[in-house]
Parts: C-alpha cells; sequence; structure tokens
C-alpha cells in the first residue's frame, strides 16, 4: 500500500464508509470494499496529460496527481490539528490507510481538513499573496469528492454486472424502456404574443 | 499560403468543431451548394468510417448518411453510467477519442466541476433534449442583445418543425413535480414564448413515446418493437433509444442523430473527427484582418494539416473558441473570452414516504430513473427556471450532494430554512440519502445570470499542451447572481414541500460549467450576423455567440437558431445568398394584437 493510495483510501472511506450497525449486508458495505481507493487513486494520475514540460521530461506522460492529492490532505490535516479545530480524537489509521495525519483524522475531521484546503485555511489564503493559481488545490478537492461519490455510486468504481452503488440505490441499471407514460399536460405549444407591455424592447 | 502541410480537400467554408450547434450551421450552408468540412476534436460514433472509434483511428473522414450506423450506436453506447459519462476515462468526456489517453487540460484555479464532451454532436452527447426558446424578455428587455427575438423567431420554428420539438409526456416524476407547482398556485404556461412565470412540460427534441407505454396499459414487449422514446431515462449516458431503430430515428434529437444525418444528406458537408484546431490562419485584407484557413493536428497520428476556405468559422464552444483565438493572436479589446454565463446552477432534492406518493401519483415510489430525464419545468422570467433533473445513481450522489460551494451539510445550521440540509453530505448521511433514490425527486436550478467581463476564459501560459497554452476558467457569481439563484432554490423547496415530500436537500452547487454561453458574444466581439467585429470572414457560431444566457432558459435551442442564422449572413455575404428563405409562421408573433 503506498502512501498516495493510503492516504486515498482514508479519503473514501469518510465519503462511503462500511456501516456495519445498519444490520443491511446490502447498505453496510463501503467504498473501500470495492476497492474505491484504487479506482479514486487512477482517476486522479489520469486526470490530465502532463503538459509540455519538467513534468513531461521526468517521464510522466500524465500529471501524477494521485500522490499530490494525498500530500495536500496530510497538509489540510496538519493545519486543522495545530489550529485544533479536531473535533474528535486522533485515531490509530485503519490497517488500510498510510501513516499520515489525515489517515489518523476521525471522519467528519477529514472534511473539516478539506474544507481548510478549499476554503478557509492557509492554502487559499496564499491566492491573495502569490499570483499563482492556487486555487487549482480547491478544485482538486472538489474533484476528489465528485469522483469518489460518482464512482461509488455506478459502474465506474465497480464495474460488475451489478454495482455495489447501484445496488444501494436499488437501481435496475440501463433498460431499454418503461411504460410510464401518461398523457400530456399540453399537447401542443401555442404560437403565442408576446411584448405587449415591452413595446419598444431596446433597453440600450 | 501553401505549405507541405496543405490538406487536399477544397471546402469553401471550414467549420471549428462538429458538436451541438455547428451541424445546424453545416446543413444550412449545404443546403446553399456551399461545401463545409467540419473539424471536431473528438470521436465520431455511430460511423462506419470509424468502427471502433476509442481504440483505433478508423478512417479520415465522413461525407456520407451511409456511414451513419444504428448497430454501432448500439455497441458503443451502453448507458451504463461510468462506461458512458465518467469524466475521467469514459466514451463521453473533453478528451481524445483514443481512450488510452488522459482527458485535455484545463486549468479551473476554483471550487468547480466542468462538464464538456469532445465529439460529434458535442455536449448534446449528454445533454436532456430540452429545447425551450429563450425568455423573450432576456433578449428584448435585457441590454446585451443587438438583434430582437423577433429576429430567431422563425429559425425556432424550424428547428421545432424539423427535430422535431414536442412537449414532453408527463410520467410519475413530471406529474409529482407539477402537483407541487399547482399547490404552490403557478398556472400552466401553454405558449412558446415566455414572459411569465408558470409551469409546463418541457418543449423536448425526443419524438414523443408510443401510445402502447401508457402507464396504465398492458405493454409487455422489449421495447424493439415501438417508435419514439422509449422513456429509458439515458439522456445523459447518449440516449441510444429505441435500440436497434435506425441511427436516424433514435428518439433523442442530440446533433449526431438530428442535425448530422441532415447536413450530410446535402452533399456538400465532410465531417473529420480527430481533428484539434490549432490556429486560425490569416492574412490581410482589404479592411482589416481576414481568415483564410484553419491549421489542425489529427489527435491520433500528431500530424499537423492546414485547409484554406473561403470563410471560417468557430465552433469549438465557450472555452476551446476563445482559446484558439487567443493562441491564433488574433485581436482582443477586451471581451475576448469574457462574459462567460454559466447558469450558476443549484440543486434541490425531495424524499417523499411511500403513502404520500400513493396520493399524488398513485404509486409507491418517484423512480427517477424511469421517464425523460427532464421533462417538466417551471418558468420564472427574470430569476431563471427550475427544472426536474433526474439521473442514475452515480451522478445524483456527486451532483446532488457532493459539490457544493456552501460546504458540508454536518457544519450548516438550516434553522428557519425550507430545507433540512445544505451542503456536501458524506459517510452515513450520504448513505442514508442514496439508499431512498427511488424516492427522491431531483431538481435543477438556472438562474439568469449576467455577462460580466470579469468571468470567462483567459490562456494559463504556463501550461501548454500540443495545442497550445491551456485554457484558464474563472466565474464567480454577481451578488445579484447569488440572490437570483436563491430565490430560485427556495421556490424549489416550497415546490416539493407542496406535493409532499418530508425531506430536502439544497446543494448550494459549485460553478458547474455545463450550460455555457456568451464568452464571444454577439454585440461585443461579433457583429449581429455572428462575423467577428476585427476579422472579416470569421464567423461563431456556437453559444459562446449568445449575447447572454438566455435568461436561464437552456441554451441549445437558442444556439442552433443562431447558427441557422449565422450560415445565412455568411451565404449572403461571402456566397451567392441563400435561395430559399426559412419563413416566419405567418401566426402573429408581435405587440400589435
Amino acid at each position: 500500500m503506498s502512501y498516495a493510495r493510503g492516504t486515498i483510501a482514508a479519503l473514501v472511506d469518510a465519503v462511503v464508509p462500511e456501516t456495519p450497525a445498519v444490520g443491511d449486508d446490502v447498505q453496510a458495505a463501503g467504498a473501500l470494499d470495492i476497492d474505491l481507493d484504487e479506482t479514486v487513486e487512477t482517476a486522479f494520475n489520469e486526470l490530465q496529460e502532463a503538459p509540455e514540460g519538467p513534468i513531461r521530461s521526468l517521464g510522466y506522460e500524465t500529471m501524477p496527481f494521485a500522490p499530490l492529492l494525498a500530500l495536500l490532505l496530510d497538509v489540510g490535516a496538519l493545519e486543522l490539528i495545530l489550529k485544533r479545530e479536531r473535533e474528535a480524537p486522533l485515531q490509530s489509521p485503519d490497517e488500510r490507510f498510510a501513516g499520515g495525519p489525515f489517515s489518523r483524522l476521525a471522519r467528519e475531521d477529514r472534511m473539516r481538513a478539506i474544507r481548510l484546503l478549499e476554503a478557509d485555511g492557509v492554502v487559499p489564503g496564499l491566492d491573495e499573496t502569490y499570483d499563482a493559481p492556487i486555487g487549482i488545490v480547491a478544485y482538486l478537492m472538489q474533484g476528489a469528492l465528485f469522483i469518489t461519490a460518482m464512482a461509488a455510486y455506478s459502474d465506474w468504481g465497480d464495474d460488475s454486472e451489478r454495482p455495489q452503488g447501484w445496488e444501494q440505490a436499488d437501481y435496475p441499471g440501463p433498460a431499454d424502456g418503461y411504460a410510464v407514460h401518461m398523457g400530456y399536460e399540453v399537447d401542443e405549444f401555442e404560437e403565442n404574443d408576446y411584448g405587449a407591455d415591452a413595446e419598444e424592447g431596446d433597453a440600450e | 499560403m501553401t505549405g507541405s502541410g496543405a490538406d487536399m480537400s477544397d471546402p469553401d467554408v471550414v467549420v471549428v468543431g462538429a458538436g451541438g450547434d455547428a451541424p445546424a450551421l453545416a446543413w444550412r450552408l449545404g443546403q446553399q451548394g456551399i461545401d463545409v468540412l467540419l473539424l471536431e476534436a473528438g470521436p465520431f460514433h455511430g460511423n462506419e468510417q470509424f468502427p471502433a472509434p476509442h481504440s483505433e483511428r478508423g478512417n479520415t473522414a465522413s461525407a456520407s448518411t451511409d456511414d451513419l450506423s444504428g448497430d454501432l450506436l448500439d455497441q458503443q453506447f451502453t448507458a451504463r453510467e461510468g462506461d458512458m459519462g465518467s469524466p475521467v476515462d469514459g466514451k463521453l468526456r473533453w478528451g481524445p477519442a483514443d481512450a488510452e489517453r488522459a482527458p485535455w487540460a484545463r486549468t479551473v484555479p476554483q471550487t468547480g466541476v466542468i462538464s464538456q464532451v469532445a465529439g460529434v454532436g458535442g455536449t448534446t452527447l449528454h445533454y436532456y433534449g430540452n429545447h425551450p426558446r429563450a425568455f423573450v424578455p432576456s433578449i428584448n428587455e435585457q441590454p446585451h442583445w443587438p438583434i430582437d427575438y423577433a429576429d430567431l423567431v422563425p429559425y425556432y420554428q424550424h428547428l421545432e418543425s424539423v427535430h422535431p420539438v414536442k412537449p414532453a409526456p408527463t410520467t410519475p416524476k413530471a406529474e409529482l413535480f407539477f402537483e407541487g407547482a399547482r399547490r404552490s398556485g403557478y398556472d400552466l404556461t401553454t405558449g412558446l414564448n415566455v414572459e411569465d412565470e408558470g409551469y409546463r412540460p418541457f418543449p423536448n427534441a425526443i419524438h414523443q413515446p408510443d401510445e402502447a407505454l401508457r402507464r396504465d396499459g398492458d405493454y409487455d414487449g422489449d421495447f424493439r418493437d415501438v417508435s419514439g422514446d422509449t422513456l429509458a431515462c439515458h439522456e445523459h449516458q447518449g440516449g441510444p433509444h429505441p435500440r436497434g431503430a435506425d441511427f436516424e430515428e433514435r428518439a433523442k434529437r442530440g446533433s449526431l442523430t438530428s442535425l448530422v444525418p441532415k447536413a450530410l444528406a446535402t452533399g456538400h458537408v465532410e465531417i473529420r473527427p480527430n481533428a484539434f484546431a490549432t490556429e486560425v490562419l490569416t492574412r490581410a485584407g482589404p479592411g482589416p484582418l481576414e481568415a483564410c484557413g484553419v491549421e489542425y493536428r489529427d489527435t491520433w497520428t500528431g500530424r499537423t494539416r492546414r485547409v484554406f476556405a473561403d470563410a471560417v468559422v468557430l465552433a469549438a464552444g465557450c472555452i476551446e473558441t476563445p482559446r484558439l483565438w487567443l493562441n491564433s493572436g488574433l485581436p482582443d479589446d477586451g471581451w475576448v473570452g469574457k462574459g462567460l454565463t454559466t447558469h450558476h446552477f443549484d440543486f434541490v432534492s425531495g424524499t417523499f414516504d411511500s403513502d404520500t406518493l400513493e396520493d399524488v401519483i398513485g404509486q409507491r415510489k418517484v423512480e427517477p430513473h424511469q421517464g425523460q430525464a427532464a421533462g417538466s419545468r417551471l418558468d420564472v422570467p427574470g430569476k431563471g427556471g427550475i427544472a426536474v433533473n433526474t439521473f442514475a445513481p452515480g451522478i445524483t450522489a456527486s451532483v446532488m450532494f457532493s459539490e457544493s460551494i456552501d460546504g458540508f451539510a454536518f457544519e450548516n445550521d438550516t434553522t428557519g430554512e425550507p430545507w433540512d440540509t445544505h451542503g456536501r453530505v458524506t459517510g452515513t448521511k450520504l448513505k442514508e440519502e442514496m439508499s431512498d433514490y427511488r424516492r427522491m425527486l431531483t431538481l435543477i436550478c438556472h438562474t439568469d445570470d449576467r455577462p460580466r467581463q470579469d468571468n470567462g476564459v483567459t490562456l494559463d501560459s504556463a501550461t501548454e499542451d500540443e495545442h497550445g497554452p491551456v485554457a484558464r476558467i474563472d466565474w464567480s457569481p454577481h451578488p445579484e447572481d447569488d440572490e437570483r439563484r436563491d430565490d430560485l432554490a427556495r421556490r424549489a423547496s416550497k415546490l416539493l414541500d407542496e406535493a409532499g415530500a418530508n425531506h430536502i436537500h439544497r446543494a448550494g452547487a459549485a460553478p458547474i460549467l455545463l450550460h455555457l454561453q456568451s464568452s464571444m458574444a454577439m454585440g461585443k466581439v461579433l457583429d449581429s450576423g455572428g462575423e467577428a467585429l476585427s476579422v472579416d470572414r470569421l464567423f461563431v457560431a456556437d453559444h459562446s455567440a449568445l449575447a447572454n444566457g438566455v435568461g436561464g432558459a437552456n441554451p441549445t435551442h437558442t444556439g442552433q437558431a443562431l447558427a441557422l442564422r449565422t450560415a445565412e449572413h455568411l451565404a449572403d455575404r461571402y456566397f451567392d445568398g441563400v435561395s430559399d428563405p426559412i419563413p416566419a409562421n405567418p401566426t402573429p408573433a408581435s405587440a400589435d394584437d
């Protein structure tokens, strides 16, 4: 388990956790049960082709965003810890997690760390100090949550015939059709008059 | 002007992009006998010249409807969410056709999501077939447009008859929405020209369903023996239904299946996929600069070629059209790429208990995955619109619950608000929401956000790909846009509450770059015929040419109407004009009734 993979495991676990207490086998499973950490790591490493320049000359064809994501998550976690904004005690990381500070936060505190990275913390504050697109960090955080949720509830994260997320949503999967036609609220739209109280139509 | 890379073909007009709007322009030019070459950066699905578009290059171009294959479309469009729609490696993404490669880069230095599709048909590959006209006041009363609403009406009418555009059928989820709208006090709108508040079925470019598919009927077939929409709700995954039908008979009238065949049938249109334009070629003209061609790069071979023509049309979308303009060193008076509008979306969902649903719609679940994805709406001219917007679970989880600029639901106090939760939902709460998926109705709010010069596309000179510096997109709402969006979210919540929802969630969505308009606006960068003010023989015919966000109505109808109109201006200015003018329907459409 790499540092990137293990830190991303802590992320996907916080978004779609295993919940054994619900006592329902279908609903109990979490993102890690379908190895969503691997899906998200791969997605981040294949998010974007490497631009012309130093990264490409190091041999990367795509941007190695997964280790960057992991590093950023730890930066956010560290800031949360130093600012004493944690709401739950630090915990021993799950065996599938990496050993950094993000992996040691309780689930909601991991989301608070992301909030610092995209809006409230030191990193977004740099945006006003430096003439650089620091906001890309916020874009990556949004991407991490979007990708995690979409993959967890579709065939993206589980390409079996009946993905776990579809089963949890009770979605039957692609269909050829449904007989649910109930007629028409309007049979035909009409070419109605307009402009009665806007004669000039020119506000310039 | 000559060079070893010169293209063999000799079109009259070269068009950059074959997305949602360009096929309308190409069709209209082709009807006049003008030879048009469209260069499309992405793949061409359902075409025998490109039988495996994501694993091998295939042939070079397609110029005949004989190439279009319903069988190939059925193979390629699986209707599985990730397979079709993963923004990283799905078939409908912003990236090269080659599935082994990563998406193309953009720089977005803020919280947000981009949702564009490269390929013939462009973003209409995953659109919902929604074709409302612009709200009348957004054109006649807002100060942005140099033309009148009446100038667009003949083109709207033309498209409404050819796609065709018809009222969406009522389905259970639509009836739930309608009932919420009625109980909220809104009237039914039946007119095409919208100036006042009201609810209505969506005017959709989706063939109406077969009458055999009545809910109270006894249909028991495999949906291959019906014509029209099968109500499978796979618009976002490409919308290939009904399965087994001829290419042109697919119910969802995206540009790929509706306008592209019409354009090819003129015998004057050729489409070259896998061709990424990298430079607009110009020469000194009698007046200002004059466009004379395009340089492009084959995305499979990397070979660069040039093609010359009497006129050039940019239709690469609101992000790539200005990027190409700027990378070509064309003049910029301050509005190139600027004034971008996005409809500042929000999403509001309601979850219902089964007894309530039984009372209101006669069934115990909403079944969001059945019926047209977006078949009913509420218009609020001056503020925007609210529509039923349903998705399969993956997109529901991501769009509805995982993207927000308002933080996380667990930290947001909603006391006194009409919604129970607000912001991103994660953890056990997300699992609870998603386990209620089939009892959930999801609504989208399209805000009438207004063009501002601060919002839009610039070049990120520090990030360069094989096509040059990439586009950087900055967009943030004006406080007045936020107020309009908030108003819409409150109306959406009230509607869901009136319909009987027992749990309401507001996303507080982050900017989603999906509906994009007005980054090369007519009246700012373009004249009233769609030609660039600073470069002759250069036209723009995509949503970037719109002068604003058409009030928050879905923009495709107006984008295509304007593309038809621009084609006629192009033909008038540089060719022999238009032999068969599109007539306005004689039904009066003016104030002097």
